[in-house]
């Protein structure tokens, strides 16, 4: 007989969400977090998008600690001299919303003592060491060399999933599965961000950068969101490039983006707070493992429920709603008193049919776009040369837009049989 | 502002007991790239007369490190007890 029905590794969204689940359906549940207090160990950019809540939490949108909600959404490549944006702001999001911007250590900790709530046992500051196995299926959890036994374990330990890597469950994060998150949080005052990102109330800005000012061939994006009272601005680097160039930090990149001029006017006479970083998962539809096996559930960054396609950066949400499916299965496999791979199997057939796996699956090939030298300098050349000399007033006679963005083209040094067939490849991969 | 400055902010619980990440110096003495200087955020990894210098006080826990070295010199693992970086925001 075990010690409890499940144990879940790991007290962020996806952990949490499966807890909340299995425990007020009434399975004895325990969920172990290695930080103390929960959310101490964890970062985001983030903009919690999506409803997944609603389906454990009914209120969320009243009761969870959400900062702002997203009404301004911008997508923009930064040059040394320029930004040239997208700026999309709607009404409809009032009505409707379609995200928040979250800290973790409140969100998490919220999350945390609603799985409290629910009847799980919460216990913090308790890093697992490994998976106990018997007879080729896991029965539960190590700690300083003790055991506690369970039916099932899910794991949702985030992109750097060491209990689950040691087992084999997972493969090792790499250069093309990984990039480097680097954080910033100053404190600014509820009215500075009202006034400088033009908002009104609790409605936010999330901004998300090209940054191709950057030199070396170094390839990042930025992302710099409003919170109540704070901001968060930060970057994700891409690990091959930086590697490749071998003569830049990762530190100083963060620098960079903060000391733009159109950045840095945006938080100015603000006051950093925290300064903070985690590797982000950026891996593939291939790149996902099994996502279940005898005793086991992976959820979450864990399991590789990540999207990025340039214009949207999510993972908070299939984290969620991985975590309610998993808990859902282990809901399933109680009644019939089974946890063998075979049973468990019915939370893959759940993520199938889910955006966590559809979005994966249909965006295949999409981080060689997000990546690409295309998106990060040749786009943003072009377009700065093109917008410039249409708008600069020379006082000659003016060009068509065709003429202007062919000069550009050309000095640009990229053919344009090649930007027609990127360009092709960009728009249906997004 | 400098990165000395920014980790300044941040508040550990260190573990004078136990270093939750090592490194092995032969490997890093004949490292050619010292990836490891660059790609890690919090600074740890530092050359210090040609020799890698690794500060585990100062880890953020980003886990950046074990995919960077590519030559097999980082152990990693997480800290016990509730020891290490604490962020008040995340």
């Amino acid at each position: 007989m075990s010690e409890f029905d499940v144990i879940v590794v790991g007290a962020g969204p996806a952990g949490s969400s499966a807890a909340i689940k299995m425990a007020s359906q009434g399975l004895k549940v325990l969920l172990v977090e290695r930080g103390d207090p929960v959310g101490s160990k964890n970062v985001s950019g983030g903009i919690l998008w999506g409803n997944d809540l609603a389906a454990i939490i009914p209120d969320w949108e009243k009761s969870a600690p959400l900062e702002r909600y997203v009404e301004r959404k911008v997508t923009s490549f930064l040059t040394g001299d320029s930004e040239i944006a997208i700026d999309f702001k709607t009404k409809k999001f009032q009505e409707k919303k379609t995200g928040y911007s979250v800290l973790r250590t409140r969100l998490d900790s919220f999350l945390a003592r609603k799985a409290a709530q629910a009847g799980a046992m919460v216990v913090t500051g308790v890093t697992v060491d490994s998976l106990a196995m018997k007879d080729g299926r896991v029965i539960g959890v190590v700690n300083e060399g003790e055991t506690i036994t369970a039916d099932c374990v899910i794991l949702a330990e985030g992109p750097n999933p060491r209990v689950a890597m040691a087992a084999g469950l997972v493969g090792k994060p790499n250069d093309r599965t990984v990039g480097i998150g680097v954080k910033h949080v100053y404190k600014l005052g509820e009215n500075v961000i009202n006034e400088r990102f033009n908002l009104r109330g609790n409605a936010g800005f999330a901004g998300e950068y090209v940054l191709s000012f950057l030199e070396g061939d170094v390839y990042a994006g930025g992302f710099l969101y409003t919170n109540k009272d704070t901001v968060s601005m930060g970057v994700v680097i891409n690990m091959a490039t930086l590697r490749k160039n071998g003569n830049t930090h990762s530190f100083d990149i963060m620098e960079k983006f903060a000391q733009h001029p159109f950045i840095s006017s945006l938080v100015e006479g603000g006051q950093l707070q925290e300064y903070s970083a985690h590797f982000v998962y950026e891996g593939g539809y291939e790149d996902m493992p099994r996502a279940y096996g005898n005793g086991y559930m992976l959820v979450g960054d864990t399991a590789g429920f990540s999207f990025s396609n340039g214009m949207i950066l999510q993972g908070m949400n299939y984290a969620i709603s991985s975590g309610i499916l998993a808990g859902e299965a282990a809901i399933e496999a109680r009644k019939d008193n089974d946890f063998s791979a075979e049973s468990l199997s019915r939370y893959q057939k759940k993520l199938d049919n889910s955006p966590a796996v559809l979005d994966k699956k249909n965006f295949q090939g999409i981080s060689n776009v997000v990546w690409s030298p295309m998106v990060h300098r040749a786009i943003p050349a072009l377009l700065e040369s093109s917008l410039y000399s249409m708008l600069y007033e020379s006082g000659k006679p003016k060009k068509h837009l065709s003429q202007i963005m062919m000069k550009s083209l050309k000095s640009s040094g990229m053919n344009s049989k090649d930007l027609m067939v990127q360009g092709y490849r960009l728009m249906r991969r997004m | 502002m400098e990165i000395e400055e920014k980790l300044a902010l941040l508040n550990y619980k260190t573990d004078p007991e136990y270093e939750h990440i090592t490194i092995n110096p032969k490997i890093c003495e004949t490292c050619p790239d010292h990836f490891c200087t660059f790609a890690c955020p919090a600074k740890c990894y530092t050359l210090i007369e040609g020799r890698i210098n690794f500060k585990y006080e100062d880890c953020v826990e980003c886990g950046t490190c074990d995919v960077a070295c590519a030559h097999g010199s980082v152990m990693w693992t997480n800290p016990k007890d509730g020891h290490g970086i604490k962020y008040k925001f995340g």
